[in-house]
C-alpha cells in the first residue's frame, strides 16, 4: 500500500482554493457601497468567501482524489480496507471547524457592533410603511412630511424609526447594506450613515401582499444644504392614512405609560 | 412466497402462520411508549400556546393583566382543580384494583373518574358562559380561552378514552396481567397528563 | 352493492365524505340560523360554511374508508375481528388503493404519492420561472404569483420532502432492524391517508374565492390573519400534514426502540436507522409548534381572536418565534433522513465501513440538540430582541461542525475503498456531498448577522434554500429511490437513463440556482413578480435552466414507470449490501421474515472476511455462529 500523498492533496487544495478565491473576489458581489456600514460588511464577506473557497476546495479535492485513486475496475468484486475510523482525524475535523466558525462569529459580532454604534448628533427620521407605500416624517426639522421620497444629508448618521401601519414590511436600501423590518405595534430602528451622494431605491423586502413587488421609494442622499432646502418645501400636514392606525396605537401606548407612572414624550408624531 | 393466498380476501389457508413475533428489544411496552411520546408532543403543543402567553403578557407588556374590569373566578376554578386532581387518584385506584384482579374496584374507580372529569368539564363550560368576556376581547381573551379551551379539549378526549375503558370494564374485560389492562393503564397515563397540565394552566392563567 | 357499501373501502369512503361535508355544512348553517344570523358568512376571513365541512369531510371519508373500524370495535368492547391479515400486503395494483397496513405497501404508497406532488410543485415552480424569465408581467398577475410560490413551497415541503423520507424509511426501516412491521400498523396507514387529504386541501385553495393562500409558506401574521379564504385552507392542511408526520415519527420511534432484532444494540443500527431516530425526535418535539402557530392564525381569522392583532394587545413577532421554533428544526427533518440514506449508499458502493460510525451517530444527535436553539436566525432583521441575535448566530454557525463531521466522514469512507460508480444511486450520493456543501456554506454566511442583514429576503436566500433542499434533500431522495428501487419492485431500473437523469439534474441544479446567489447579493428581493431590468439576463438563464431541469425529471419518471413493469429481475441483493433488507427476497415476503433474524455484527463490515451483520432465520440451523468482531485497522500514514 502506498503512503497517502497528503502533500499532493494539500497542494491541490491550495491551488484550487486560491484560484477560486481570486476568481470570486473579482466580482463586486454586493454592488455599490454608499454607507459607512458597507465597507466592514463587504470585507467580512470577502473574508468569508476566501475561507469558504478553501473549505469547498478541501471537499472537492478529497472527493476527486478518492474517485481517481480508488475507483473500482469493472468486475472487481473485492472490498475496500476495513477501516472503521481514526480518532485523531475525527478530532481534527471537529476542532478545526469549531475554531473557524467561532472566529467568523467573533468577527461578525465585532462588525455588528461597529455598524450599530449610534452617534449623539444622529438625525432622527420616522419611516412609515403601509400597503404599499412609504411615508417619511422629519420631526427634528420642523415636522415635515414626504411621501414616496426620502431625502437625507450625506455623512451624518441617520436613525430611522420604523412603524408599520398594517402588516410587516421591511426597509432595505441595498447600497447601504442595511435592512430592518417595520413591524406593526413595535418600533424598530435602522442606523445608517450614508457617505455617498446619489439616488437610490428603498425596497420593501418583506412580503406584504399584492403590491409588495412595487413597494419602493426613492432615496436621495445629498449635501446638508440641499437637504435643508428640499425639506423647506415639504408640507407639515400629517398624511391622512398614517393617522388612522397610529393614533389608536398611540392612545394605547399613552394609557400604558400613564398607568405605569411616568409619561414620556410619545416621539412618534410630534404635533 | 406463500403470501399470495393470504392477502386477498381474508382467506386463511392451513400453512398460514402470520408474521413472526417481533423481538422485544426494550423492556417498555410498545403502547405505553407510544402514549408517552404522544404526550411529549402534546406538551409541545401546549408549549406553543405558553410561548404565545409569554409574548402577550411579558413581551407585549400590557398595562394590566388581566385587563381592568376582568375578575377571574379563582375560587371556582380552584374547586374545579381539586375535582380534577382527585380524579387522578381514583384512576390510580382503578388501575391498582385491576392489578389485584378486583373488578368491582376497577369499575368503581373508572366510573368515579369519569364522573369527576365530566363535572370538571361541566363547571368549566359554565364558567365560560358566566365569565363576562369573550375570546374576541383583547389578547387576554384570546390566550385565556385558547389555553383553557385547549385543555378542555384534552379533558374531552380523556373522557372519551375513559368511556371506552368503562364500557369494556362493565363488559368484563381486563385482567391483572399488564397486557390485559393496557386499556386502563394507557387512558390513565393520559389522564394524569391532562391533570398535571391543568395545574400548570391554572397556575399560569388564574394565579400568577 | 349493499355489501360493498358496508365494507370499508371507496364506496363507503365516498359516502362518508359526503355525509361528513353535509354534517359540517348543516351544523354551521343551522347554528347560524338558530342564532338569528345570515345562513352564509362571506367575509374573506370567515366562510365557516366552507371551513367546517373542510374539517369534517376528511374525517367522514376516513371513517368510511375504514381507518377507524378496528378501533371502534375495540372501543365499544366488542370482540375484535381476529386478525386475518387481509389488510396486509399487495398482490394486485388495487391493493395499493386500500387502507393497507403493510409497511411495504404504505412505503410504496408514500413514495408514489409524494413524487406526484413533486411534479405538481415543480410545475408550479416552472410557472413561476416563466413569469420571471423577463422583467415585466408575462403570464400571471402579482397576486397569482404570490400564490404560486406559496403553494410551490408548501407542496414541496409538506407533501414531498418530509413525507417521501417517511415513505422510504417506512419501506426499509422495519426490514433493516429485523421487525415484521411497524409498531402500530393501523396508525401507519392512517398517517399515509392523511397526506392526500392535506394535498387536496392545499391545492383546493386555488378554487377558493380570492385565490390560493399567498402569504408565503411562512404565512407571517398579520398578513395571513387578514388574507382571503385560501389562507384558512393552509391553516387546516398543515394540521393534517403535521398530524401525519407526528404519527409516523411516533411509530418510527417505538419501532426502533422496541422492535429491533436480537443482537442489534444501538451501535449496530445502520445509520439510516439512527437518522430516522433523530428525525423523529425532531418531529415529535417541534411539529406541534407549527400546529400551534397555525391554530392561532386560524383562531384570529375565524373566531376574531387577537393573538397577532397589535391594536388589541397582540404581539406580531410571536408568530415568527413560534413558527420558526418548528420550521428551523423542520429543515433538519428534511435533511437528516437524507444523511442516513447517503451513509448507506456510500458505504455499500465504496465497499467499506462507514468512517467513524459512532461519531456519525453522535453528530446526528448533536444536530438534533443544536437545531432547537437556532430558530431565531430567520429573524435577524425582524425586530426581535436584539440581545438574542449573537447567541443565535453562534449556535447557528456551530451546526456547521456536526454537519462537517458527516461530510468529512463520508469522504473518509471513500478513501481506500473500492468505489463503484455504475449505480445512479452512488452518483447522486457523491454529487450530493459537493452540492450540499455549497448550500451549507451559504447557510453559514446567512448565519453571520452582518451578511444576513444585507441578503436576508433576497434571492441569496432562495439560492440557499434550493441548494440545501434540491441539491441536498432531493439528491438524497433520488439516490434512495434508485438504491432501493430493486428492493421495492424486484426489478432493475435502466442505468443509462439513470445517468442521463443524473447529469441533467446536476447541471440543471447548478445552472438554475448558482446565479441566484449573485442576483440576490446584488439587490434582487425574493417573492417579487417583477424586478429591475438589470437582472433580466440572469433570470432568463435561470428560467431556461429550470425548464431543462424540469424536463430531465420526465426521464426519471419514464425510467421508473417502465422499469417497474418491464425491468430485468433484480434478485435479492444486487448491490451486495450487508444490511438485513438485502438478505430477503425482492420484493420482500408479506411478513418480511419467517423467523426474526439474529444480528451478530455491525452493519458495514465490508472488507472483513467472514464478517456478518445478521444471521437469517433457518440459516445454519442449530450451529453457533460466532459474533463478528470488527477488525481494527487504522489509517496507514
Ligand atoms: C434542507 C434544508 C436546510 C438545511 C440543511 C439548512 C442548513 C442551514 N441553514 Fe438554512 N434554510 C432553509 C433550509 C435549510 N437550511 C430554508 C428552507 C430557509 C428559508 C426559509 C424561508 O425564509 O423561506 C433557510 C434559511 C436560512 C437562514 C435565514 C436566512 C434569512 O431568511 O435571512 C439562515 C441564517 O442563518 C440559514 C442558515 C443555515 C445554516 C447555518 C445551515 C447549516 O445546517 C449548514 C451546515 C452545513 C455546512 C456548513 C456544510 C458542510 C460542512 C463542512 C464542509 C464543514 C466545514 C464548514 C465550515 C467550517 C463552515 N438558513
Ligand atoms: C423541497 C423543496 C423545493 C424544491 C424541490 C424546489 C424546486 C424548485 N424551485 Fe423552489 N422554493 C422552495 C422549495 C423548493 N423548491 C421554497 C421553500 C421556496 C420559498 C417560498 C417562499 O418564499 O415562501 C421556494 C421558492 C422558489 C423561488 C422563489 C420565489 C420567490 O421568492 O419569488 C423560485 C424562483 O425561481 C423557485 C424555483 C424552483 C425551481 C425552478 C425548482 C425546480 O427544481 C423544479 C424542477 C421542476 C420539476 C421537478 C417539474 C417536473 C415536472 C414537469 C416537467 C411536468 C410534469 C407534470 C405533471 C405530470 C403533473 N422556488
Ligand atoms: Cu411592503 Cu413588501
Ligand atoms: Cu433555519
Amino acid at each position: 500500500m502506498t503512503r497517502l500523498p497528503i502533500l499532493k492533496m494539500v497542494l491541490a487544495v491550495i491551488v484550487f482554493g486560491t484560484v477560486q478565491s481570486v476568481i470570486l473576489l473579482q466580482f463586486n458581489w454586493f454592488g455599490d457601497e454608499a454607507s459607512t456600514a458597507a465597507k466592514p460588511i463587504d470585507t467580512l464577506l470577502d473574508v468569508t468567501i476566501i475561507i469558504s473557497s478553501f473549505i469547498f476546495a478541501i471537499v472537492c479535492v478529497a472527493l476527486g482524489y478518492a474517485l481517481i485513486k480508488w475507483r473500482a475496475k469493472p468486475g472487481d468484486e473485492s472490498d475496500g480496507l476495513p477501516i472503521h475510523g481514526n480518532t485523531r482525524l475525527e478530532i481534527i475535523w471537529t476542532i478545526i471547524p469549531v475554531i473557524i466558525v467561532l472566529g467568523l462569529a467573533g468577527y461578525s459580532w465585532a462588525v455588528l457592533d461597529d455598524i450599530e454604534k449610534t452617534d449623539s448628533n444622529a438625525l432622527h427620521i420616522n419611516a412609515y410603511a403601509q400597503q404599499f407605500a412609504w411615508t417619511f416624517g422629519y420631526p427634528e426639522d420642523g415636522n415635515k412630511w414626504s411621501e414616496g421620497e426620502l431625502h437625507v444629508p450625506v455623512d451624518r448618521q441617520v436613525i430611522f424609526d420604523l412603524q408599520a401601519q398594517d402588516v410587516i414590511h421591511s426597509f432595505w436600501v441595498p447600497e447601504w447594506r442595511i435592512k430592518k423590518d417595520a413591524v406593526p405595534g413595535l418600533e424598530t430602528e435602522v442606523i445608517v450613515t450614508p457617505d455617498k451622494e446619489g439616488t437610490y431605491s428603498l425596497i420593501c423586502a418583506e412580503l406584504c401582499g399584492l403590491g409588495h413587488t412595487t413597494m419602493r421609494a426613492t432615496v436621495v442622499v445629498e449635501s446638508e444644504a440641499k437637504y435643508k432646502a428640499w425639506l423647506n418645501k415639504q408640507t407639515t400636514q400629517v398624511p391622512e392614512d398614517i393617522l388612522k392606525t397610529t393614533n389608536q396605537y398611540e392612545a394605547d401606548q399613552l394609557k400604558k405609560e400613564e398607568q405605569s407612572g411616568g409619561i414620556e414624550g410619545s416621539g412618534v408624531i410630534e404635533q | 412466497m406463500e403470501s399470495a393466498s393470504i392477502a386477498a380476501h381474508g382467506h386463511v389457508d392451513d400453512h398460514h402462520h402470520g408474521p413472526p413475533e417481533a423481538h422485544q428489544s426494550a423492556r417498555i411496552d410498545r403502547t405505553i411508549l407510544g402514549i408517552l411520546l404522544f404526550i411529549l408532543s402534546e406538551v409541545m403543543l401546549f408549549g406553543a400556546f405558553f410561548a404565545a402567553y409569554f409574548f402577550l403578557r411579558v413581551v407585549a407588556d400590557p398595562a394590566s393583566w388581566p385587563p381592568e374590569g376582568i375578575e377571574l373566578p379563582v375560587l371556582i376554578a380552584g374547586i374545579n382543580t381539586c375535582i380534577l386532581v382527585s380524579s387522578s387518584f381514583t384512576i390510580h385506584y382503578a388501575l391498582e384494583a385491576i392489578k389485584h384482579n378486583n373488578h368491582r374496584g376497577l369499575k368503581l374507580g373508572l366510573t368515579t373518574t369519569w364522573l369527576l372529569g365530566a363535572t370538571f368539564l361541566f363547571i368549566q363550560i359554565n364558567e365560560y358562559i358566566h365569565i363576562g368576556f369573550t375570546p374576541r376581547d383583547g389578547a387576554f381573551g384570546s390566550i385565556f380561552f385558547s389555553l383553557t379551551g385547549l385543555h378542555g379539549a384534552h379533558v374531552f378526549v380523556g373522557l372519551l378514552l375513559l368511556t371506552f375503558a368503562n364500557i369494556r370494564a362493565y363488559r368484563g374485560h381486563f385482567g391483572p396481567e399488564q397486557k390485559d389492562h393496557l386499556g386502563v393503564e394507557v387512558p390513565g397515563i393520559y389522564w394524569h397528563f391532562v391533570d398535571i397540565m391543568w395545574i400548570i394552566v391554572f397556575l399560569a392563567v388564574y394565579i400568577i | 352493492m349493499a355489501a360493498a357499501i358496508r365494507q370499508p373501502g371507496w364506496y363507503r369512503g365516498a359516502i362518508g365524505l359526503v355525509l361528513g361535508a353535509a354534517f359540517g355544512f348543516c351544523l354551521v348553517v343551522g347554528l347560524r340560523l338558530l342564532s338569528g344570523l345570515d345562513a352564509f358568512q362571506t367575509e374573506q376571513t370567515g366562510y365557516p360554511q366552507v371551513i367546517v365541512p373542510l374539517i369534517t369531510a376528511p374525517f367522514g371519508f376516513l371513517f368510511g374508508f375504514g381507518a377507524f373500524d378496528y378501533w371502534f370495535r375495540w372501543a365499544a368492547g366488542k370482540p375484535t375481528i381476529p386478525e386475518d391479515h387481509s389488510g396486509h400486503g399487495a398482490t394486485k395494483w388495487q391493493d395499493y388503493f386500500k387502507f393497507n397496513t403493510d409497511h411495504k405497501v404504505i412505503g410504496t404508497q408514500y413514495v408514489v404519492t409524494t413524487l406526484f406532488f413533486f411534479l405538481i410543485g415543480g410545475l408550479l415552480a416552472l410557472l413561476m420561472r416563466a413569469e420571471l424569465a423577463q422583467p415585466g408581467t408575462q403570464i400571471v398577475a402579482a397576486n397569482t404569483f404570490n400564490g404560486l410560490f406559496s403553494t410551490h413551497a408548501v407542496v414541496m415541503i409538506f407533501l414531498f420532502i418530509i413525507p417521501v423520507f417517511a415513505g422510504l424509511a417506512n419501506y426499509v426501516l422495519p426490514l433493516m432492524i429485523g421487525a415484521p412491521d411497524m409498531a402500530f400498523p393501523r396508525l401507519n396507514a392512517l398517517s399515509f391517508w392523511l397526506l392526500p387529504i392535506a394535498g387536496i386541501i392545499f391545492l383546493g385553495s386555488f378554487l377558493a374565492p380570492g385565490g390560493s393562500f399567498d402569504a408565503g409558506w411562512t404565512g407571517y401574521a398579520p398578513l395571513s390573519t387578514g388574507a382571503p379564504l385560501g389562507q384558512t385552507f393552509f391553516n387546516i392542511g398543515v394540521q393534517f400534514a403535521g398530524a401525519s408526520s407526528i404519527a409516523t415519527a411516533l411509530n418510527f420511534l417505538v419501532t426502533i426502540i422496541t422492535m429491533r432484532a436480537p443482537g442489534m444494540n444501538l451501535w449496530r443500527m445502520p445509520l439510516l436507522v439512527w437518522a430516522n431516530l433523530s428525525t423523529s425526535l425532531l418531529v415529535v418535539g417541534a411539529t406541534p409548534f407549527v400546529a400551534g402557530a397555525q391554530f392561532m392564525v386560524f383562531f384570529d381569522r375565524i373566531l376574531g381572536m387577537n393573538f397577532f392583532n397589535f391594536l388589541e394587545g397582540g404581539d406580531v413577532i410571536s408568530y415568527q418565534h413560534i413558527f420558526w421554533f418548528y420550521s428551523h428544526p423542520a429543515v433538519y427533518i428534511m435533511m437528516l433522513p437524507g444523511f442516513g440514506i447517503i451513509s448507506e449508499i456510500i458505504s455499500t458502493h465504496a465497499r467499506k465501513p462507514v468512517f467513524g460510525y459512532r461519531l456519525m451517530a453522535l453528530a446526528l444527535i448533536g444536530i438534533v440538540v443544536l437545531s432547537y436553539s437556532v430558530w431565531a436566525h430567520h429573524m435577524f432583521v425582524a425586530g426581535m430582541f436584539s440581545w438574542l441575535r449573537v447567541p443565535i448566530m453562534i449556535t447557528t454557525m456551530l451546526i456547521a461542525v456536526p454537519t462537517g463531521i458527516k461530510v468529512f466522514s463520508w469522504l473518509g469512507t471513500l478513501f481506500y475503498g473500492k468505489i463503484h460508480t455504475y449505480s445512479t444511486a452512488m452518483l447522486f450520493a457523491l454529487a450530493f456531498i459537493i452540492t450540499f456543501t455549497v448550500g451549507g456554506i451559504s447557510g453559514v454566511m446567512l448565519g453571520m448577522i452582518p451578511i444576513d442583514i444585507h441578503v436576508s429576503d433576497t434571492y441569496f436566500v432562495v439560492a440557499h434554500i434550493h441548494f440545501v433542499l434540491f441539491g441536498g434533500s432531493v439528491f438524497t431522495i433520488f439516490a434512495g429511490i434508485y438504491h432501493w428501487f430493486p428492493k421495492m419492485t424486484g426489478r432493475m431500473y435502466d442505468e443509462r437513463l439513470g445517468r442521463i437523469h443524473f447529469w441533467g439534474t446536476l447541471v440543471g441544479t447548478w445552472m438554475t440556482f448558482i446565479p441566484m446567489h449573485w442576483i440576490g447579493m446584488d439587490g434582487m428581493p425574493r417573492r417579487v413578480a417583477d424586478y429591475a431590468s438589470q437582472y433580466g439576463d440572469w433570470n432568463l438563464l435561470i428560467s431556461v435552466s429550470a425548464f431543462v431541469l424540469g424536463a430531465v425529471q420526465l426521464v426519471f419518471l419514464y425510467n421508473m414507470i417502465v422499469s417497474w413493469r418491464f425491468g430485468p429481475k433484480a434478485g435479492p441483493n444486487p448491490w451486495r449490501a450487508n444490511s438485513i433488507e438485502w438478505q430477503v427476497s425482492s420484493p420482500p415476503p408479506v411478513f418480511n421474515f419467517d423467523e426474526i433474524p439474529r444480528v451478530v455484527g455491525g452493519p458495514y463490515e465490508y472488507g472483513t472476511p467472514g464478517a456478518r451483520h445478521a444471521i437469517m432465520g433457518g440459516e445454519g440451523e442449530g450451529a453457533e455462529v460466532p459474533e463478528t468482531k470488527p477488525s481494527t485497522v487504522t489509517v496507514p500514514s
